[in-house]
């Protein structure tokens, strides 16, 4: 059985068709690309899965439950985890602070106590901190942690929203462009990190990706979208030498591009 | 004739700017590892006699200070201990949560009548009067929250401008709540029945509002406001419900507002409508943002200063009132007097805090803190709590 599960998701924003009849599957433990040239509903496909959007037909599975008209905020407490495209991190705050607010709902006592100081408040917010720390080291960030998010470059931030999304406590990561911001060698390392992430964590992935060794490398199996429908499915390396696939991309004839 | 052949070689190009790059990430990140592995700077004994005495020589400003004023005096201090609280509160909304209220001066003046009536017409005793005052300033607080989730920017501002001024015009003129143009009358509570004990009860309600404020700001409730601040959106994929807890500042901002306004009345022993005019809004309003959003001690000085300023207080110490009355009797500015002083001083250091120091007096007395807190004095520490100016504009 997939863990997430879209079954026929469309969504219209006035006259635009952003996404049409997508479905796409998650399985346990596999790590899930989806490509496409900008504009192809892949964000929008992440908006509907993680509840921003409501999708206008389809519906939304996340382990056996239908999760389709369920808040943002409840989808987290089930363990989706999202990153977003421009870095989702609260930029005023340090890195520690950052992993401390994604770990809202492991602080189990109420508002008010907090605010008033009962023991036990102090007790969390201490385990809170630890794990946070514990975080921070796995993904190499130890030293970072009392740093202002606003003052650290991009390919950085990207991995602090890593380790910021893995406080929530996710079963299913959902990566925006993890990539973005970084450089090939980095890239690479990142392949890295998520394939550990899988086996620390027992993480399915699904990710939308633009860099190409990236994908093949690290993916089990690639969804490429175009104009809000689903191109092409199936292993990386199928997708990347399909003819479609190669025609959303260069918008060419594959023979023509085979003879030049 | 030759043509020059592109100057730019794409490859080495792209090559050199990443590189460029990433040279700069490398010297950020090694920076912050630097400074992660220094050790931690301890002042001498000398530094620290220094730093503990200008903190004695700052609670004694507090503590010691009023005990030989006049008794008007006393109460104007009252006053700025006060409006501290109704800083903070309005901080909550402002800094916190970035939701402005126009309407501030309705938070307070419904706490202040709810105290007073209770306390006057029922006979209820002090202490649960207050009580009630702190809940229903909460509630009327709830019930602006939920417009501010359905609307937003300035269409709430306006909303909560039209909420303040329809309530200080018609609530506040039900005679039998309000005791009319007299006023409703709010005694001194027994236990603290002249304005020196009086104002000492008042900087311990401030004490405890600090604390509360402080103790929000280190635990999940805080964490939460400013997430949703920044970006409502990330806010919620991290679990948290961003309408309950928009709903719950508004409510955490009307029990601190309701908590203020009962202790003014009580500070005045009389409250009268008039009193509640969109002029204290306004004052509510400037008195936060120069003090500085989500800087708490910032905060605090700010109100003190605005108090003071609004009564008169600073001008007549100051000496500056024969200025204020020449200014008055010769040039084209004869509303000027002391007591619109706030209103003209104001919007001028208003300005100078969205111009040039966005963090108001927080940033200012920054260094002065983190030096008291045994760290090295430091003019340019700008602190981990940034106020940018599109913050201020809300």
């Amino acid at each position: 059985m997939s863990v997430l599960e879209t079954r026929g998701c469309s969504i219209r924003f006035g006259g635009v068709q952003a996404a049409r009849d997508v479905s796409i599957q998650v399985g346990e433990w596999e790590i899930v690309g989806i490509i496409g040239p900008n504009g192809a509903g892949k964000t929008t496909t992440f908006n509907i899965i993680t509840g921003f959007y409501k999708p206008n037909e389809g519906t939304v599975w996340f382990r056996g439950v239908d999760v389709t008209q369920m808040a943002v905020e409840d989808r987290t407490a089930l363990g989706m985890g999202r990153t977003f495209q421009n870095v989702g991190l609260v930029k005023g705050s340090t890195v520690r602070e950052n992993l401390k607010t994604a770990q809202h709902l492991r602080a189990d006592y109420a508002t008010v106590a907090g605010m008033l100081g009962a023991p036990r408040v102090f007790r969390t917010e201490r385990e809170m901190a630890e794990r946070a720390d514990i975080l921070l080291d796995i993904l190499e960030l130890g030293d970072l942690a009392d740093t202002r998010v606003a003052g650290l470059p991009y390919g950085v931030l990207k991995r602090v929203e890593v380790a910021t999304v893995l406080a929530t406590d996710p079963d299913v990561l959902l990566l925006d462009e993890p990539s973005s911001g970084m450089g090939p060698e980095e890239a690479h390392r990142l392949g890295d990190t998520l394939l550990d992430l899988r086996r620390e964590f027992g993480l399915s992935i699904a990710m939308i990706e633009h860099h190409v060794p990236l994908v093949v490398r690290v993916c089990d199996y690639v969804y490429c979208l175009n104009f809000g429908e689903l191109l092409a499915e199936g292993k990386p390396e199928e997708v990347r030498n399909h003819p479609e696939v190669v025609r959303a991309y260069l918008g060419e004839d594959p023979d023509e591009l085979g003879a030049a | 004739m030759t043509v020059a052949g592109p100057r730019v070689d794409l490859d080495q190009a792209e090559a050199a700017a990443e590189a460029r790059a990433a040279a700069v990430e490398a010297e950020v990140v090694e920076k912050a590892k630097a400074e992660a592995y220094e050790a931690p700077f301890k002042p001498s004994p000398i530094g620290w006699f220094f730093r503990v005495a200008l903190a004695a020589a700052l609670v004694a400003l507090v503590l010691v200070f009023p005990l030989d004023r006049p008794l008007s005096d006393v109460r104007l201090f009252s006053q700025a201990a006060i409006y501290a609280i109704i800083g903070l509160s309005l901080n909550v909304l402002l800094g916190y949560t970035g939701q402005i209220s126009l309407g501030h001066q309705a938070f307070v003046g419904i706490g202040s009548f709810t105290s007073a009536y209770l306390v006057t017409v029922q006979q209820w005793p002090f202490a649960a009067a207050v009580a009630v005052a702190m809940a229903v300033g909460g509630l009327q607080a709830l019930v602006l929250g939920g417009v501010a989730l359905r609307i937003r920017g300035l269409y709430f501002a306006l909303v909560t401008l039209s909420y303040g001024t329809v309530a200080s015009d018609s609530l506040f003129g039900i005679t039998r709540f309000t005791g009319g143009g007299s006023g409703q009358s709010a005694p001194l509570p027994s236990f603290a029945a002249t304005p020196h004990r009086y104002y000492y009860f008042c900087l311990l309600v401030l004490a405890v509002v600090i604390w509360v404020d402080y103790r929000m700001m280190q635990t999940k409730g805080g964490r939460a406001l400013l997430a949703l601040r920044e970006n409502p959106r990330v806010a919620s994929t991290f679990g948290i419900d961003v309408k309950a807890y928009t709903l719950f500042a508004f409510v955490v901002a009307g029990v601190f507002a309701g908590l203020g306004g009962a202790l003014l009345a009580h500070k005045n022993e009389v409250v009268q409508a008039q009193d509640y005019n969109f002029q204290l809004a306004l004052i509510f309003v400037i008195m936060t943002v120069v003090g500085g959003l989500r800087s708490r001690s910032g905060v605090v000085i700010g109100s003190a200063f605005f108090a003071l300023l609004s009564s008169g207080y600073l001008i007549e110490k100051a000496k500056v009132e024969t200025l204020f009355r020449f200014l008055a009797d010769n040039t084209f500015i004869p509303f000027l007097s002391k007591e619109v002083a706030a209103l003209v001083l104001g919007p001028l250091l208003l300005l100078l805090t969205l111009t040039l120091y966005p963090g108001g007096i927080g940033q200012q007395i920054r260094p002065i803190q983190r030096w008291l807190a045994g760290h090295r004095f430091n003019l340019h520490d700008r602190g981990d709590k940034e106020v940018q100016i599109s913050d201020v504009r809300a």
